[in-house]
């Protein structure tokens, strides 16, 4: 778990005042303001912002210190970060920031060593565990309880069930007869040739 | 242009023989599935399968708010990693 996590950056200058363009990288893209004053990845330079517009992609932001808009152009690229102690602790038990997951050790049910978690997606059916397996393999879990039933991120380990078939192939593709008709599914109502 | 509606959804048919055997079998398994054509059905509703996106099977945990779209949705067949600045993850 790492103590400082990446919540935005300076993608360039806006205008000749000094203002920055700045993308923000959090969940609700204007919490970034929130967490106060921001710093570098060494932690040696804070950046205080204050939002002044509103971009495409990025929001227009004023850096305290920041006049110019060469001083605005060398800070380009700049990641900004937030301590992990300042964002707020998840409401509900079963909720766990991606930061704090992200690298933990993950074993099975049976003490195991299983791989690390490389990321966490959400593609609209639940979110889904990266694993990277012991075996270099890359093996995805869903984040239910029946799959991953512990989660103990003070103790720095993640308990997974893996389904029994987690690594079986496939099976044979459909066959040609497999594939040839669509199956006819009942619906209530749409009667063929009604025009509907 | 849409779907006619007398036809009814789409769905390919293994995938109901397949979807079956694992409701009957009652074991905790992923039903691996090429088909991102195919229509999700109430019938679904409960079971895991991992979707194929041209590289890998992706775990889809079907839901009764996915019924009417297409597997293939749920499936992306590109990945972009992201920061994870404070996203968080909710287990189900």
């Amino acid at each position: 778990m790492s103590s400082r996590i990446v919540v935005a950056q300076i993608v360039g200058a806006h205008g000749v005042h000094g203002r920055v363009k700045l993308k923000s990288f959090t969940g609700e893209p204007e919490a970034v303001f929130a967490y106060g004053p921001l710093t570098d990845a060494s932690g040696a330079r804070s950046f205080a912002l204050r939002k002044t517009g509103t971009g495409k992609d990025h929001f227009l932001a004023e850096v305290e210190g920041v006049r110019s808009k060469e001083a605005a152009d060398a800070l380009r690229g700049t990641l900004l970060h937030v301590e992990r102690d300042r964002l707020p602790e998840p409401e509900d038990e079963d909720e766990f920031y991606h930061a704090d997951l992200i690298g933990l050790p993950v074993e099975t049910t049976d003490g195991t060593a299983f791989g690390t978690v490389k990321a966490i997606f959400d593609f609209g059916a639940g979110d889904v565990l990266e694993i990277d397996h012991v075996s270099a393999k890359t093996v995805h879990l869903p984040f239910t309880k029946a799959e991953v039933p512990v989660v103990d991120v003070k103790g720095g380990r993640v308990v997974v069930n893996p389904p029994p078939n987690l690594f079986a192939p496939a099976g044979p593709p459909p066959s040609e007869e497999e594939l040839a008709g669509e199956i006819e599914v009942e619906i209530d109502d749409g009667e063929p040739g009604d025009g509907r | 242009m849409t779907r006619s509606v007398w036809k009814g959804p789409f769905v390919d048919g293994y995938l109901l023989k397949k979807a079956d055997k694992a409701r009957s079998s009652g074991r905790n398994e992923i039903i691996k599935i090429w088909s991102r054509r195919s229509t999700i059905l109430p019938q679904f509703v409960g079971l895991t399968f991992g979707v194929y996106n041209g590289q890998k099977f992706l775990p889809v945990l079907v839901t009764e708010n996915m019924i009417g779209h297409k597997f293939g949705e749920f499936s992306p067949t590109r990945t972009f990693y992201g920061h994870a600045a404070d996203k968080k993850a909710k287990r189900k």
